[in-house]
């Protein structure tokens, strides 16, 4: 799975595309390992763009999770942005926006996480 | 190791297999061109000589005239003129009568080596002496004979004895120019005596040849051998002599030199005159035969007594020769013709004539040796590396080609390769080689067949073991008729397909109290072995923990903390658990991460309300505090649990859906509640279309009827 990432203002923006399912999940998040090694503190914030993001299995939550837990232990910022509506509501019924912090839009998460 | 592989064979497969194959079939060759080499030591060489009888019979020489007559003293001439011998004068008569022809030149194939018996001074040695007398004044036949031989050039035969025997002598004609390399000297037939004519006759007649062929071996042929090389020129006495027919054919040219082509190798030709005839290195020419006939053999009888003119016998060879019954000799020719020997003398004089013999020059048998080899070493390089049959066909053409070029030789240029002999020695290697090539691909079938088998059995022991998981698992699910034994105030039902042989979903239903009864409905993070072992753990843990305490909410925070203990995969439920009361129809619930049930009541389908008390899935967070939500059933309610195998079931573009479970819940027929959860089960098996189960599929439904009246 390829992630292509870019900087934009003090925020690591990274592309998810595709089904993150069981079948994805192991290769989604090998991919995004070294990311996440990278998040720590006083590092720029990783940031999720889900906009394309078709559907997230609980295999594809299980890796948010574990990135989310990565993330708060080396003191780093990890966060989600522009979830479609269907992932959306995966997000709601599991009440993951509790677990990985969520944002609207990516502009709306790299306010808050650029800081 | 099977029975059926013995040590031996074991063995023999280990040496073929020398040398990545190939030790063996290099050691084959060798013995092969060693044979090839020394063919005239081995049996082979029979083989050798059939096959270049093949080739003459294929294209015999063509004989355009008649150039050699043989006057025959056949049978009928014996019935006319007496036994043989003949007394001498007869002979002069004869000879006298072919001379009146003016042949070219006169050879006879018979050897007159002691006085005539019939000559009168003999008989009269026997008789008084008046008688004696009388016989006196007859003339001498040998005297006769010698006239007549003197008439016209005529040459006598000679025997080249390997030994002294008494009454030998040798010829007095040696050639007179014989220019030739002495050191081929030793190559030629050498014969230290001779059985010659009387002096008197060798001195009238004008030369002597030589009249012994050089069969081959009798076992050749069942009566005598073939006759396929005669020798041009031997020495006798270290003197040289030609052959009879080619000592003719000189003394019609006038008598002149004779060269040998050749050197210390040996003989490439013999040159008389403008003739030459190709040799081998021995001088013996390799006579290509041409098919027998009658044509020219005359009788001496019809020659005698005037039935028959000389005339014929102008500008041609003549050779008188003994043809009667017992007294001639018979040759083999490689066309099969029984023939007499005198033939053999026709044969070459025709074939001097013609310039014409088989050529097999000393650098042929070399030449055989080189394709031997080259062909051997092409199967040894190529036949490991192609598959069996494909090497067979190799083999198969290579040796056609072979063969072929023998045939191809000989009509184009008279030739004699042997094609066939190389093509029998390549076959010990090549079957070597193809022995070895079978032997490593029985090998490789049979390792094949054991990885299969081995991977069979694998997937058997797994596929065992995971059959005996899933049962366990399927075991560990109640079945709720059997929990509610008829218990008039709720119908509950459950389906549990995993996606896989074991899945990570489960259900409950068990009484915690009389009036109290638990509903569950999990899904742990994934699918499959890893996903069902938690889900076995997960489904224990709240079982006990959800009997204990009476809190709901604090039993959920207990579940997680025990749950998010020993969690080192990271795996997460998603759960909704309730407790109803069975008498009020009060239910409590709590929901991690779940998707909301479906309540149908009065023909309506609604969500049980989680958005305000949901958590996150169980062990997602590990201490999430989950508030418990509560809701009053109302009798004939319907609750409709679900994981994502349903909601999230798949047609390839579009999801199920909790809204296509909830009209489903709304159009079936109410009544028995196992028969509704089926046709929900059919319903999502139907959307999926045949496409394998993206996730376990888990439905729960339970009516609660209310408390009865009494």
């Amino acid at each position: 799975m390829k992630l292509p990432a870019q900087q934009r203002d003090g925020t690591i923006v990274v592309s998810v595309s595709g089904r993150i399912d069981h079948a994805t999940s192991e290769e989604f998040s090998t991919a995004l390992a070294p990311l996440l090694d990278a998040c720590q503190q006083g590092t720029p914030a990783l940031l999720l763009d889900f906009s394309c993001v078709e559907y997230i299995s609980s295999a594809g939550l299980r890796v948010l999770m574990m990135a989310s837990r990565q993330a708060k232990a080396q003191k780093g910022s990890f966060g989600i942005a522009s979830l479609t509506p269907l992932v959306q509501e995966v997000f709601a019924i599991s009440r993951f926006n509790l677990i990985v912090p969520c944002y609207a839009s990516v502009d709306a998460a790299c306010k808050v996480l650029g800081q | 190791m099977s029975p059926a592989v013995g040590p031996a064979p074991g063995r023999l497969a280990a040496l073929l297999g020398l040398g990545r194959g190939r030790l063996v079939p290099l050691l084959l060759l060798a013995l092969a061109g060693l044979t090839l080499f020394h063919i005239e030591r081995t049996p082979l060489a029979e083989l050798q000589a059939g096959q270049f009888d093949r080739y003459q019979r294929l294209a015999p020489r063509e004989r355009h005239d008649e150039p050699v007559i043989v006057v025959g003293i056949d049978s009928q001439s014996l019935v006319d003129y007496g036994q043989w011998p003949w007394p001498r004068d007869i002979i002069a008569r004869l000879l006298a009568r072919i001379g009146e022809g003016r042949p070219l030149a006169v050879g006879i194939d018979a050897v007159f080596a002691e006085r005539d018996q019939t000559a009168p001074a003999r008989i009269a040695r026997r008789l008084p002496a008046d008688q004696a007398a009388l016989l006196a004044g007859l003339p001498d036949p040998d005297k006769q004979l010698a006239r007549a031989l003197a008439a016209t050039p005529t040459v006598l035969a000679t025997v080249g004895l390997s030994r002294e025997l008494p009454g030998a002598r040798l010829p007095i004609h040696p050639l007179p120019l014989f220019r030739h390399d002495p050191a081929l000297e030793p190559r030629l037939p050498q014969y230290p005596s001779a059985l010659s004519s009387l002096d008197l006759l060798q001195q009238a007649a004008a030369g002597e040849g030589l009249i012994n062929a050089t069969p081959g071996r009798l076992s050749d042929h069942a009566d005598r051998g073939v006759v396929r090389r005669v020798p041009t020129v031997a020495l006798l006495g270290q003197r040289p002599l030609l052959s009879l027919p080619l000592e003719m054919v000189r003394q019609a040219l006038g008598g002149g030199e004779v060269e040998a082509e050749g050197d210390a190798y040996g003989m490439r030709a013999i040159r008389i005159g403008d003739y030459r005839l190709p040799t081998q290195a021995n001088g013996e020419v390799f006579l290509h035969y041409g098919r027998s006939t009658a044509n020219y053999y005359l009788s001496a009888r019809d020659l005698l007594n005037g039935d028959l003119s000389p005339d014929i016998f102008a500008d041609r060879f003549v050779i008188v020769a003994l043809l009667g019954t017992g007294l001639q000799d018979r040759v083999i020719t490689p066309l099969g013709d029984n023939l007499p020997g005198v033939d053999v003398h026709v044969q070459v004089i025709e074939s001097l004539l013609d310039q014409h013999a088989l050529r097999r020059p000393a650098w042929l048998p070399t030449l055989e040796l080189a394709t031997l080899l080259i062909a051997g070493l092409l199967l040894i390089g190529s036949v490991p590396i192609l598959r069996p049959r494909l090497a067979g066909l190799t083999f198969v053409l290579l040796a056609g080609a072979i063969v072929g070029a023998g045939y191809l030789a000989f009509l184009a240029g008279n030739w004699l390769f042997d094609g066939a002999s190389i093509a029998l020695l390549l076959a010990p290697p090549f079957i070597a080689l193809l022995a070895n090539t079978l032997i490593a691909a029985d090998l490789r079938r049979r390792a094949a067949e054991r990885d299969l088998q081995r991977s069979r059995e694998e997937a058997a022991r797994i596929a065992g073991e995971l059959g005996a998981a899933r049962s366990i698992q399927m075991g560990m699910l109640p079945d709720p008729a059997k929990v509610l034994q008829g218990d008039p105030r709720i119908d509950a039902a459950a389906i549990l397909e995993p996606a896989l042989a074991v899945g990570g979903d489960y259900y409950d239903c068990f009484r915690i109290d009389a009036r109290r009864l638990c509903l569950a409905v999990a899904d742990v993070s994934g699918k499959g072995l890893p996903a069902s072992l938690f889900m076995a753990i997960a489904k224990a843990l709240s079982g006990v923990l959800m009997r204990r305490h009476g809190e709901l909410g604090k039993a959920a925070g207990d579940i997680e903390i025990e749950l998010s203990r020993e969690n080192p995969s990271s795996l997460f439920v998603t759960a909704f658990i309730a407790v109803l009361d069975l008498d009020s129809g009060e239910m409590e619930y709590i929901c991690a991460g779940h998707d909301a049930p479906l309540l149908l009541r009065a023909g309506e389908i609604q969500r049980i309300d989680t958005s305000t008390v949901a958590g996150p899935p169980l062990c997602a967070l590990g201490d999430y505090p989950y508030e418990t939500g509560r809701i009053a059933l109302q009798p004939g309610d319907t609750l409709c649990l679900f994981t994502d195998g349903v909601s999230e079931a798949s047609d390839g573009n579009a999801l199920f859906g909790s809204e296509r479970l909830g009209d489903l819940l709304r159009q079936l027929p109410p009544g028995d509640v196992d028969l509704l959860c089926c046709a929900l089960r059919d319903a999502v098996r139907r959307f999926e279309a045949g496409l394998p189960a993206a996730d376990d599929l888990t439905l729960l439904v339970a009516r609660w009827q209310g408390r009865p009246a009494n």
